[in-house]
């Protein structure tokens, strides 16, 4: 029974992860994408290991990914084109490469003794909260707070990145509210093309101008 | 039959293998960057896979730091991919080849 469920959650997580690669979309990739890691979730589940699997949804297939989606669409990123000639030689090398490793699969498969034991016997409480807590709080503190720190360094870096630099000179004073607006919309009297800028300090002003 | 440990060590193994092969492959740097994800995916099931069938907690918490650095890597990561298509207005990686934005 449990090998069957084995069988399905592996056929999914390597189905969707060979669509991720195929796909030229890079939404469906993502969608893909969410697939492998339900399936994941799946097999953690089955590896006792509820806290991980409960982690792997929440953060991998909704924070992550969201943000992996939202960058998709924001971009509005087209298909990718087709291959130009350079660089050809990269499908060949990929193809070797995964024949090596899929050799390495076989090897762990037909040679390497499997370990005597099962995640469903014997202490069960390892992979729930119970146990995770007073280990992570205690023995691994110190990789803890490391993480704290790297998030810390993330949330600054990203942004830094995304932010919309170089508009603003450095000295710049920024009003709020203060905004230009094009002659030719304020003042009737100008040409329609006048697009001269005609400041205003607040929203009021910008208001009162529009009205005129 | 149960599932064996060395049957999930095979199939991360598999998927740790398609990541490479879509890294190499892909030119999209969105794409490229999933399957990053998708490798790191492939170890964390190893690190559970060990844990579980040696009873011992710690591998879990790998597989926690694991994740907490991938959330980290998707900010730094999608930030640079919006500076460079804000720059190069192109999301291939051979059209990003030059250090300075």
């Amino acid at each position: 029974m449990l090998a069957l469920l084995f069988i399905l959650f592996a056929a999914m997580a390597v189905g969707s992860a060979l669509a991720m690669v195929a796909q030229r979309n890079p939404l469906y990739s993502a969608i893909s994408l969410i697939g492998v890691f339900i399936s994941l979730a799946c097999l953690y589940v089955m590896l006792a290991a509820p806290f991980i699997a409960a982690v792997q949804v929440i953060v991998y297939a909704g924070a992550i990914m969201v943000l992996v989606v939202f960058v998709i669409m924001l971009l509005n990123v087209e298909q990718e084109e087709r291959r130009r000639k350079r660089l050809k030689f990269l499908v060949p090398t990929a193809v070797v490469l995964a024949a090596i490793l899929i050799a390495e699969v076989a090897f762990i498969l037909a040679t390497v003794q499997d370990f005597r034991g099962s995640p469903t016997e014997g202490d069960i409480a390892v992979g729930v909260t119970h146990s995770i807590g007073p280990a992570l709080f205690t023995q691994y503190l110190l990789p803890f707070e490391i993480t704290s720190i790297l998030l810390l360094m993330a949330i600054v870096g990203a942004m830094t990145l995304a932010r919309r630099g170089g508009l603003l000179p450095p000295n710049a004073r920024v009003i709020p509210g203060a905004q230009q607006l094009p002659l030719s919309l304020v003042d009737p009297r100008a040409e329609p093309d006048d697009l001269r800028p005609v400041e205003t300090n607040t929203t009021e002003e910008a208001a009162r101008l529009l009205e005129k | 039959m149960e599932p064996q440990l060395s049957w999930y060590l095979a199939l991360s193994a598999v998927l740790f293998t398609i990541g490479v092969t879509g890294v190499i492959i892909k030119r999209n740097i969105i794409a490229m960057f999933m399957c990053i994800e998708l490798m790191l995916n492939a170890v964390n099931l190893t690190f559970v896979a060990f844990a579980s069938f040696f009873q011992d907690v710690t591998g879990q918490l790998f597989v926690f730091i694991v994740m907490t650095v991938a959330a980290a890597e998707a900010a730094v990561g999608l930030g640079i991919i919006i500076a460079i298509f804000r720059n190069r207005e192109s999301l291939d990686v051979d059209d990003a080849s030059i250090l300075k934005l």
